[in-house]
């Protein structure tokens, strides 16, 4: 009889200790399951009555983000009768000024999603209008997928495939609509004919360490200016880069980047309208520099940010003038701008950015041509007001002076004025 | 010449800096409400660090570099959600591993374990910077720094399992703490309730549900959007016929609007501290809410 009692007040201080931690588990559940509908009830706020009747589509919880920016511009320049030439360099029609007059500019449609737990996925549209007798043009700007940290690489590491504007100096990578001036630096006309996204694929890795380094390196078609033509199936063009950055303190960051790219040009890089033709093997060299200061830590309120790049471009080919021979070319030439902006209060911001080309010495052949730049470095000075309504509109004062070319006369006095606005979703910009 | 000298620089920055993970949980924590309460319950054996401070407006980050290097060694980040970081914390993601994703353990967004107030019914940009999911600012009820902390308590075990049973003592140590602090709070702030607030912006809803203080105005045109000399004016006008007792800004709010306010109608104006190291009081959650308790019942009883 004993032995059934101690077995009865065992089972039974089991049972309600079970009750008890179960009961315990229970409440926990019931707070848990509390605090949802606490929280369903604050959606379901005043669509209660609503949704009996109406036919839920599923297929929109998938949809991309989508995103518009436009662009109104209004140029006027000084030097009406011809686009300028930028002595001693032939550049692509993107390096242009731009039109004058009332434009559009450049409107640009973005569609970006995770394509799944290991893609994400982007394309970037841009509508523009050159001239009044052209068309509208669609450029295909950007089209990639990128790895998400769900896919089998090792930590830190990401793989970019596609067309993209590729990690190269510190605007490459940005589109237009996101600098601070309305126009880019001589550097990126001359060298970049605006920005580079070729074709390819490019592999990153930030490192683990206690300050931001990051590498990567990419394999490219090579058909996007400065490189020209694929040759075959090889790829046509190569790239390598290295930055690091870190705070200096709460208030200052900085970030410091090495980057180039190379490739051959075999089909010919077209410049200055097509007169002027490079064969052979470019080698383009950026570093870039970027520091933000913000007094009261908010970036929001007050920051001063100084931004730098500089570039070397070296050539070993031919250049062949206006259908005229080939001349042999073996030489360096730079480019490099700075920029300050200050932005006073969390709407209004001014800055100033001073750019210069440095023309390489010319061989002989070449000298009377429009590669010879004789002595004469173009340079750039531009000034600009801003006022931010919101992170979606911006409009934008800007003042260039561009001298482009020595001598009388050849001093371009511009006038800009820019609204830029985005619709729908629009991503954070990298630093 | 140039660049050899370059990646000299660049290999010694490489090198002097520590490789080598340490042994303690690395926690990002997006602010330093979250950076706090993971070091009441992770104590010595994480690594908290927040990536915003109390002076910084945490819509507005930049995700720098230091962040980037930050997130990338986390095993667990901890944000507050609904949007609030949604300006930076994606870009961010992209360069952090695989345990802290979207949907895993170490990825914990606080306010999908609280309730979330202001869920708009309408959202439009012409409505300001208004979040689709609510009102971001949870940590600001103690009540909802109970269920975030029990969440806490039950990731920290599960992705660091061998340290379970400290993680569990230091919980049961600081809900004990906490559950005693409740009470006390609720009976200093019972002379405070129906009292009337102008804000700069909605951070301090959460805090004035809690405390059942009326908001009648916002010295933001719609959020998002600095005050305007119309919209003051406009406020101006119509404190003479529903009149407030006090100002309440951040931190991180800019001040001229509130000054101005202030003077035309001699109401005090206060800066709440927000979140941890708004002001010298507040090195803790429990400091937070007393300093944030006090300030108040001197601005509204003129002690």
């Amino acid at each position: 009889m004993t032995k059934f009692k101690i077995l009865l007040s065992l089972l039974t201080t089991f049972f309600v200790y079970s009750k008890y931690a179960v009961a315990d588990d229970i409440e926990d559940r019931v707070k848990q399951l509390e605090a949802k509908i606490a929280q369903m009830e604050n959606k379901g706020g005043g669509n209660a009555e609503e949704s009996s009747g109406s036919t839920k589509i599923y297929g929109n919880e998938f949809n991309p983000s989508i995103g518009i920016i436009l662009n109104g511009k209004y140029n006027n320049y000084s030097m009406k009768s011809t686009e300028p030439a930028v002595k001693g360099f032939a550049i692509g029609h993107e390096g242009e000024r731009g039109r004058e007059g009332l434009q559009l500019g450049e409107s640009e449609l973005n569609f970006s999603s995770n394509i799944d737990d290991k893609f994400y996925g982007s394309m970037t549209f841009a509508i523009v209008k050159e001239s009044d007798t052209s068309d509208d043009k669609v450029e295909f700007e950007e089209g990639y997928i990128m790895t998400t940290p769900n896919f089998n690489f090792p930590d830190g590491m990401s793989l970019k495939a596609g067309k993209a504007f590729w990690t190269l100096g510190y605007m490459n990578e940005h589109h237009a609509h996101a600098d601070d001036f309305a126009n880019r630096p001589l550097p990126y006309r001359v060298y970049l004919n605006k920005g580079w996204n070729d074709t390819g694929a490019e592999i990153s890795y930030t490192l683990p360490t206690d300050y931001y380094a990051e590498v990567g390196a990419g394999l490219f078609r090579g058909n996007d200016y400065p490189i020209k033509g694929p040759d075959g199936e090889s790829p046509g063009a190569m790239s390598a880069y290295a930055r690091i950055g870190g705070d200096i303190d709460q208030d200052q960051n900085w970030r410091l980047g090495v980057y180039f790219v190379d490739g051959d040009s075999p089909a010919g890089r077209k410049g200055n309208e097509d007169e002027i033709v490079f064969t052979g093997d470019t080698t383009l060299y950026v570093t870039d520099f970027k520091y933000s200061l913000a007094p009261t830590g908010n970036v929001r309120d007050q920051e001063w940010t100084l931004q730098a790049e500089l570039f070397a471009r070296s050539e070993d080919g031919t250049y062949n003038i206006d259908s005229g021979g080939e001349n042999q070319f073996n030489g360096t030439s730079y480019g490099w701008y700075v920029q300050s902006v200050y932005k006073f209060n969390p709407r209004w911001r001014a800055g100033v950015r001073y750019s210069q080309m440095e023309t390489p010495g010319v061989p002989t052949a070449l000298i009377g041509t429009d590669l010879d730049g004789q002595g004469y470095d173009p340079t750039s000075v531009a000034v600009m007001a801003d006022w931010t309504n919101s992170e979606f509109s911006r409009v934008r004062w800007q003042f260039n002076q561009d001298k482009l070319s020595s001598g009388s006369g050849s001093t371009d006095n511009q006038f800009t004025l820019q609204y830029i606005i985005s619709i729908g979703a629009h991503g954070a910009h990298k630093f | 010449m140039f660049k050899n000298i370059l990646v000299l620089i660049f290999a010694q920055f490489i090198f002097s800096s520590s490789l080598l993970a340490n042994d303690k949980l690395n926690i990002f924590a997006c602010e330093p409400e979250w950076k706090s309460l993971a070091q009441e319950i992770g104590g010595e054996k994480v690594k908290a660090i927040s990536a915003t401070h109390a002076k910084q407006d945490p819509h507005y980050i930049r995700a720098r570099p230091s962040l980037i290097a930050k997130i990338r060694r986390a095993d667990l980040i901890f944000c507050s959600g609904a949007g609030l970081e949604v300006g930076w914390l994606p870009i961010l993601l992209q360069k952090s591993n695989k345990t802290v994703q979207p949907g895993k353990l170490g990825y914990f967004i606080a306010s999908e374990y609280t309730p979330v107030l202001d869920i708009p019914e309408k959202i439009d940009r012409s409505h300001g910077h208004v979040h689709p999911e609510g009102n971001p600012h949870i940590h600001l009820d103690p009540n909802n720094i109970l269920l975030v902390a029990k969440e806490l308590n039950r990731r920290l075990s599960l992705i660091d399992p061998d340290n379970e049973s400290y993680y569990q003592k230091q919980y049961n140590n600081f809900i004990n703490r906490w559950e005693k602090a409740i009470p006390m709070w609720n009976k200093e702030i019972a002379n405070i309730k129906g009292k009337k607030i102008i804000i700069h912006h909605k951070s301090f809803d959460y805090l004035f549900n809690w405390m059942e203080l009326d908001e009648i105005a916002s010295l933001e045109v719609k959020p998002g959007i600095p005050p305007t000399a119309l919209h003051l004016k406009n406020i101006l006008q119509n404190i003479n016929s529903n009149p407030a007792d006090i100002i309440v800004i951040s931190p991180y709010d800019p001040t001229d609007g509130a000054l101005w306010l202030a003077e035309k109608t001699q109401m005090p104006v206060v800066t709440l501290p927000y979140t941890i190291g708004g002001n010298e009081e507040s090195k803790n959650l429990f400091a937070l809410f007393d300093s944030s308790i006090k300030i108040l019942q001197n601005a509204l009883y003129d002690k």
